[in-house]
C-alpha cells in the first residue's frame, strides 16, 4: 500500500491495485488541484492506468476548467475505468454534470456506496 | 426560522433561472454548508450557468468569424471580377490577333482557356450572389409569380431550353424582388443544367398551406439520390462534378439561404431516374416564422 497528500485530496495505492482518493471535508476543486492529482495519480500508478476510486463526498464544488481537466486526455491516461462514490446531494449533482456534460475519456459511473465501486471496478 | 431561509434560497434560485431564461449568465448563487437538496440544485445551476455561458461566448465568436469569413469570400469575389473581365478581352485580342487555324492546337488552347476564364467567371459571380444575400436590405414588396416568372423565362431566354408549364395559376407573394427572380432563375436554371433528356420539361405549381405558399418546380431530370438531398444544398456541393461542366455548386446554397433568411425551407423529393421537385415554402405575409407564430399566438 501506498499513500500519499495534499491539502485537499488523499491519495491511497490499495493492495488490489485500485487507486482509491477522497478530498477532506469542504473541498473546492481546481485546475490546479486537478493538475497535481493527475501529476500524483500518474505517479502512484508509476504511468500505467489503474481502476480508480474517486470519493466525491466531501467536495462542494468543481470548478469548469477542473472538470475538463478530469475529463481530458492528461487525465484519462492515469486511469482505466472510475468509480465515483457519491452520498450527497451536492456530490451527486457534481458527477452527474461531470458524466453528462464533460464526458470523460475512460468508463466512469456514479455509486452511493465504496462497495459497489469496488465490485464495478473489480469486473473484468 | 429555517423555513423563512429555505424559503430565501428557493426564491433566489427562481431569480437565478429568470436571469438564465433571458441569457444573463452573470448571477452565482450562495451554497450553504448544508449540502441538502437545495444546495444541490443551486450548484447545478451555477454549473449550468456558467457552461451556457461558455457555449455563448464560443458561439458568438464562431459568428464573428463566420462574418469575417463571409466578407472576406465577398470581397475577394469581388476583387477577381475585374482581372478576369479582362482576361476575357484579351483572350478574345489574343484570338484576333493570332487568327489560329480552325481545329489547331493554337484554337483549342484559346478555346480552353476561354472555357476556364468563364467557369471561374460563374464560380466568383456566385460567391458574390451568395455572400450578398444576409447583407442585403430585405425591401419586400407585392409580388405576381406568374408575372414575374414570365420576366425571368424572357430574360434567360427559357423557352428555347425548357418547356416550362405552370400547373394553375401562381399566387401573389410579399417578397424582396431580387430575392425572387434569384430564387426562380436559380431553380430553372438548375433544373436546365442537369437535364439529361432530349428536351427539359419543368412543372410549377403552387399549394396553399395556411400561413404559408409552397412552390414546387418539378423536372424531368436524371433524379438525385436520397443521399444527396440535403447535402445539393451546401455550399460548393455537387453531385458528380464531371457531370455538368457549368455547374459551380452555389446556385442551390442561395436559394436555401434566401427562402430561410426570409422564414421559409426548402427540400427536394427525388428517385433516382424519375426527375426531381424541389418545393419551397414562404410566409404569406413576409413575416419569419417566428412572427407569424407569435402573431398566431
Amino acid at each position: 500500500m501506498e499513500y500519499r497528500e495534499t491539502a485537499k485530496i488523499r491519495f491511497t495505492l490499495r493492495d488490489d491495485n485500485i487507486l482509491q482518493t477522497e478530498c477532506n471535508p469542504n473541498t473546492v476543486m481546481t485546475l490546479e488541484d486537478g493538475m497535481e492529482s493527475t501529476r500524483i495519480s500518474a505517479e502512484m500508478v508509476d504511468y500505467t492506468p489503474l481502476p480508480l476510486l474517486c470519493d466525491l463526498t466531501n467536495v462542494v464544488k468543481m470548478t469548469q476548467e477542473c472538470r475538463r481537466h478530469f475529463s481530458g486526455k492528461e487525465h484519462a491516461e492515469t486511469f482505466s475505468k472510475c468509480a465515483l462514490i457519491v452520498t450527497n446531494p451536492v456530490s451527486k449533482i457534481i458527477g452527474n454534470f461531470f458524466i453528462g456534460l464533460n464526458k470523460p475519456l475512460k468508463p466512469t459511473k456514479l455509486f452511493t456506496s465504496k462497495e459497489e465501486g469496488l465490485k464495478w471496478l473489480k469486473q473484468v | 426560522m429555517d423555513g423563512q431561509d429555505n424559503e430565501q434560497r428557493l426564491s433566489d434560485i427562481l431569480d437565478m433561472i429568470g436571469s438564465m431564461a433571458s441569457l444573463d449568465f452573470s448571477r452565482v448563487l450562495k451554497i450553504s454548508d448544508r449540502n441538502d437538496m437545495i444546495d444541490a440544485i443551486a450548484l447545478g445551476l451555477n454549473m449550468l450557468s456558467e457552461e451556457l455561458n461558455a457555449q455563448m461566448v464560443a458561439r458568438d465568436t464562431l459568428d464573428e468569424l463566420n462574418d469575417r469569413l463571409e466578407q472576406f469570400a465577398h470581397t475577394t469575389a469581388h476583387d477577381l471580377k475585374s482581372p478576369l473581365n479582362n482576361q476575357s478581352g484579351l483572350l478574345m485580342l489574343l484570338e484576333l490577333t493570332l487568327k489560329p487555324e480552325k481545329d489547331s492546337d493554337v484554337e483549342t488552347c484559346i478555346n480552353k482557356l476561354k472555357l476556364m476564364n468563364e467557369k471561374m467567371k460563374s464560380l466568383v459571380e456566385g460567391i458574390l450572389a451568395y455572400s450578398v444575400v444576409q447583407a442585403r436590405e430585405i425591401t419586400k414588396e407585392r409580388i405576381d409569380l406568374n408575372e414575374l416568372l414570365r420576366e425571368v423565362m424572357e430574360l434567360d431566354d427559357v423557352v428555347g431550353r425548357a418547356d416550362v408549364v405552370v400547373e394553375g395559376t401562381l399566387p401573389n407573394i410579399f417578397y424582396n424582388k431580387t430575392s425572387s427572380i434569384q430564387i426562380i432563375r436559380n431553380l430553372l436554371d438548375n433544373a436546365i443544367k442537369y437535364s439529361d433528356k432530349a428536351r427539359c420539361k419543368i412543372r410549377i405549381s403552387s399549394k396553399d398551406l395556411g400561413k404559408y405558399y409552397q412552390i414546387t418546380f418539378k423536372d424531368n431530370g436524371p433524379g438525385i439520390e436520397s443521399k444527396y438531398h440535403d447535402k445539393i444544398f451546401e455550399l460548393f456541393n455537387k453531385i458528380e462534378p464531371s457531370y455538368k461542366a457549368g455547374s459551380v455548386g452555389v446556385g442551390l446554397a442561395t436559394v436555401k439561404r434566401i427562402v430561410e433568411a426570409g422564414g421559409g425551407r426548402i427540400w427536394v423529393e427525388s428517385e433516382q431516374g424519375k426527375g426531381a421537385s424541389f418545393h419551397f415554402t414562404l410566409p404569406k405575409h413576409g413575416e419569419s416564422v417566428e412572427t407569424a407564430k407569435a402573431m398566431d399566438d
